[in-house]
């Protein structure tokens, strides 16, 4: 880390009025001083002085005038054509605000042009830091005062670290995004989770109470913003019912859902890729028109009638597997991972299909075979590679929702997870319960997400490329 | 060893060459389909009555009859490959006339043999013969749906006055296939035929879309007054039926959709939701389809009715989130900058929620029924839609004529409505028949759960939940609504492939 790429970066960033807030915020006291030192020396520098110059002598010219008319003319006759009917005053007004703006870019790319073959540079912000933390006391004071923004500008010069931290930023405000929705809708419901959790015969007073205790009396504002306080302080409050800590209760059915969710990728992966490659080779045999018919089978069978079936045929007929999932026997986790892994490599055999077969008739596949590479090898490399940006799109997106929990099939095989959870809160309704998960499972389907276009980058170096332009 | 080499990559292009020519034949098409089916369902009932404790006949008739047919259509079909490949490139007469043979098996419900049938009779089919043929037969396939009611001790009060209406109409449809034959083959059909193009018109209220195209088509023709040039829509409904895998999956979506008008008519309600405990868990029987769920209410009525809901639902959810969605993409795409990062970031939030998660929470909140239920999942459609618009809308606001309207003078209202949206309308469309089967499946997970449609409103997730409690004991409770499920996400997923080929501006 050097100097010389502190400089390039603050210039980088100052110029984009997003990180150019960023940067004020996070260093505050190398801005100020940066920033009154600018303030004295703008307008008496060399290129003040040549822009000085340049506008008098164009002043001195009929310029000013000519470009008045020629605006003037032009605006008349737009309303002619138009059939629109302007007073003159109007028109005047007009042309001289165009003609003042003409004016002046001409007089900018004058002045820049002179200062260039002089060689002498316009007084920025980002000019003035560059000279003043060339001074090494300075940088140091200037990084003692104001850490967090070098911290930022570190990860600013990798373009990988600074597009992570760009998506991490935008996660935060989707978080605060999701918890505004997720509670509002929660709010308005016309349901009372007082009455619900006391029973019908509680007295106003046991209401009353239970209400206090929840701070459910307070303003809609109020409540909101307590919310708010515990997202960044990452406290996920305690249920209704039971008072349980959900933090602890989603902490503890995680690792359940983890499990079920990396045997269902296993088994779907194992399945769709090589039935999709085989498929995209091959099109419009009878192998692949069975496999497309399956796989758009799998994305019609609903994975808790599958689950039945399975039960029906292995646990009640045959009586090989248990139909209830338990911790810590592997047997039990076969039938979900086979009803999920199932349903899920529908879509992904169909992508990579689809996609694969986009790639195959490109022009490098046809450099690939001329050069004559094996076939294994174009197959494997070229058109697979080439074709895995929408599969690892669809792969992300399936990982990600079956993070935050299948529902239906956990309720199938009365498996204990996140979305069991969340919809056996939701008969109460247990708000900060379900709140609590919403924002969980977004926050890990956000983060899948950013995985996924992390791995965009290392795939595809067109795409790391465009990110490094900001 | 070069001569054999030659003779090898000879056999492989004549090979190809045959396949293509098969492939270009609907007849053939549509009889391999038959024999296929037919004959994996044959095998499929005849193993499992033989794999049952006691071997019922009824099942091996049931087998021995779809053998028959499989057989038939089997040595059908050859006849046709052989004299397609063979020196004539076409079908004889003889065999054509071998198609009457397989229209009867309709009574059997084989419907496959019934449109290879028809298909293979007359030699020269356009849009307008297929039509009338799908027609007469989701008219056929109801009465013989409706016929199961016979068996049953007490009928609907409109059951004889149901069954006399789809009579008169599948008659009808028969005279229309005639009427085609004599009076519509032509570039424009002839002016006799535009009384039947109108009642045409009129098999929209029996849930008849077929019908109903028959006439617009017929009409539009008759209008359109160069011949010259083909009418755009019409040509992407003949790409579309083109399509066999397309035809089936409109087929059974069309199907339900008259089953869920027609048995309003035919069916009795009533027998679908009042309990009778005297037949409890009955098993299937002719008089009950699939049986009797726990109530004694029988499963194949409220699976006919469980249609309607099912349909209700997914086309009001998917249609909802088209214009909110569609709307707000168009917003962003066309004016850009601000609005569409606020719009965008917007739909961020609502997106970074797994769609029916955010069901979950709007049910938590509003109470399990199927006004929340069908707002529930329109919400979580929004993004998609939104996306899937916005997307076109950049492609389409650079272009030359967006600059052209824009230069005239035209206001952004007028550029969007008019301009922008229409032609961004395929792949909303596929989008949307595809939507359709999801939002069916969402909301039998959602009534599964105990959270979607109310319990006692017979829809195929709550037959299913019901029937899952006894699975032990009466399995067919649940096996029949979970088929039910599949056939019509299926239908729609088959439609909607159907429609993105024939949409495709690439194979105009």
């Amino acid at each position: 880390m050097n100097i010389s790429s502190f400089k390039d970066t603050f210039k980088r960033m100052y110029r984009n009025s997003k990180y150019r807030i960023w940067l004020w915020v996070l260093g505050l006291p190398t801005m100020l001083i940066t920033f009154f030192v600018y303030k004295g020396k703008k307008g008496k520098d060399g290129y003040a002085e040549i822009r000085n110059q340049v506008r008098r002598e164009m002043e001195g010219t009929s310029l000013l005038s000519e470009l008045t008319r020629t605006a003037l003319e032009q605006i008349k006759r737009k309303n002619e054509y138009f059939q629109k009917s302007a007073s003159e005053r109007d028109m005047k007004k007009q042309a001289e605000q165009i003609a003042k703006k003409n004016f002046d870019w001409i007089l900018e790319d004058k002045v820049k042009q002179i200062a260039q073959s002089k060689s002498i540079e316009e007084v920025t912000m980002a000019s003035v830091y560059s000279s003043l933390i060339s001074n090494g006391a300075l940088l140091a004071l200037s990084i003692i005062t104001s850490f967090p923004m070098y911290i930022i500008m570190i990860l600013f010069t990798n373009p990988i670290s600074k597009y992570v931290v760009d998506r991490l930023v935008m996660m935060v405000f989707v978080l605060f995004g999701v918890t505004f929705l997720v509670f509002t809708i929660l709010y308005i419901s016309p349901m009372d989770p007082a009455l619900n959790i006391l029973g019908v015969t509680a007295t106003p007073e046991q209401v009353e109470r239970f209400n206090k205790m929840h701070g459910l009396d307070q303003p809609y504002l109020v409540q909101l913003f307590s919310k708010f306080q515990n997202l960044l302080t990452f406290n996920l409050g305690k249920s209704f019912q039971g008072n349980e800590n959900i933090a602890v209760a989603l902490a503890n059915k995680f690792p359940i859902t983890l499990q079920v969710t990396f045997w269902s990728m296993l088994v779907s992966l194992v399945i769709a890729i090589p039935s999709g490659i085989i498929s995209a080779i091959k099109p419009y045999t009878s192998f692949d028109y069975i496999a497309m018919f399956i796989a758009l089978l799998g994305l019609s069978i609903p994975n808790f009638w599958l689950g039945l079936m399975m039960i029906l045929e292995f646990s009640i007929k045959n009586k090989w597997l248990p139909a209830t999932f338990q911790v810590g026997n592997p047997v039990t986790l076969i039938m979900p991972a086979i009803v999920l892994g199932t349903g899920m490599s529908a879509s992904v055999a169909r992508m990579t299909r689809s996609s694969m077969m986009e790639v195959k008739n490109s022009d490098y596949i046809l450099t690939a075979r001329a050069k004559g590479l094996p076939e294994r090898k174009v197959v494997l490399k070229h058109i697979l590679g080439n074709a895995m940006i929408p599969i690892i799109t669809t792969i992300g997106m399936q990982f990600g929702g079956m993070l935050g929990g299948s529902s239906v099939t956990e309720k199938v095989f009365n498996i204990n997870g996140i979305g069991l959870y969340i919809v056996e809160k939701q008969f109460v309704p247990d708000i900060p319960a379900v709140l609590a998960g919403v924002i969980y499972v977004s926050f890990v389907v956000s983060i899948v997400n950013l995985i996924v276009d992390i791995m965009y980058a290392v795939i595809d170096p067109r795409i790391k490329s465009k990110m490094k332009n900001y | 060893m070069a001569t054999k080499q030659m003779t090898k990559n000879e056999a492989a292009y004549i090979k190809k060459v045959n396949s293509k020519k098969l492939s270009g034949s609907f007849e053939f098409m549509t009889s391999r389909l038959g024999w296929q089916v037919s004959g994996v369902f044959a095998l499929y009932l005849a193993v499992t009555a033989f794999m049952a404790e006691s071997v019922s006949t009824a099942k091996l008739i049931i087998a021995a009859v779809f053998a028959v047919q499989f057989l038939l259509q089997f040595f059908i079909t050859s006849k046709i490959t052989k004299e397609l490949i063979g020196p004539a490139g076409a079908i004889s007469d003889g065999t054509r006339k071998l198609g009457f043979l397989l229209v009867p098996f309709i009574l059997c419900g084989n419907f496959l043999l019934f449109i290879a049938g028809m298909m293979l009779v007359k030699k020269e089919k356009n849009i307008e013969y297929q039509l009338s043929v799908y027609s007469l037969l989701i008219s056929l396939y109801i009465i013989l749906i409706s016929a199961l009611n016979l068996f049953k001790p007490k009928q609907a009060s409109t059951f004889v006055l149901g069954m006399a209406l789809y009579g008169l109409y599948s008659i009808f449809n028969l005279v229309v296939i005639f009427a085609v034959g004599k009076y519509a083959m032509g570039k424009k059909p002839d002016k006799k035929f535009m009384p039947f193009a109108v009642i045409c018109l009129l098999g929209l209220a029996l849930g008849n879309v077929f019908s109903f195209l028959l006439g617009l088509i017929a009409i539009g023709k008759y209008r359109h007054k160069n011949d010259e040039i083909s009418v755009e829509w019409i040509d992407v409904i003949r790409r579309l039926f083109k399509n066999y895998t397309a035809v089936i999956g409109m087929i059974v979506v069309i199907f339900l959709l008259s089953v869920s008008i027609g048995s309003n008519l035919t069916f009795d309600y009533r027998i679908a939701t009042s309990n009778n405990f005297s037949q409890m868990l009955a098993q299937p029987s002719l008089a009950y389809p699939f049986g009797c769920d726990d109530y004694g209410r029988c499963v194949f009525t409220r699976i006919i009715f469980g249609a309607r809901i099912s349909l209700i639902i997914g086309v009001i959810s998917t249609a909802v989130p088209i214009i909110v969605g569609g709307l707000l993409g168009a917003l962003a795409g066309y004016y850009g900058g601000r609005t569409e990062n606020i719009i965008m970031r917007i739909l961020d939030v609502l997106s970074a929620v797994p769609s029916i998660l955010l069901a979950i929470a709007i049910i938590a909140a509003f109470g399990a029924s199927t006004i929340t239920l069908i707002m529930a999942l329109s919400v979580g459609g929004i993004p998609g839609y939104a996306r899937t618009v916005r997307a076109q809308v950049l492609g389409l606001s650079n272009q030359e004529f967006v600059e052209a309207a824009k230069a005239c003078g035209a206001k952004d209202g007028t550029i969007i409505f008019r301009h922008i949206i229409p032609n961004s309308l395929a792949p909303v469309i596929v989008r949307a028949t595809m939507g359709i089967g999801s939002a069916v499946l969402s909301t039998s997970s959602l009534s599964y759960l105990g959270i979607g449609v109310e319990a006692h409103i017979p829809e195929w997730g709550n037959i299913l939940k019901a029937g899952s409690t006894y699975l032990e004991s009466n399995p067919y409770i649940a096996i029949f609504p979970g088929l039910a499920i599949i056939i019509i996400v299926l239908a729609f997923n088959f439609f909607g492939d159907g429609l993105r080929d024939a949409l495709d501006p690439k194979l105009k």
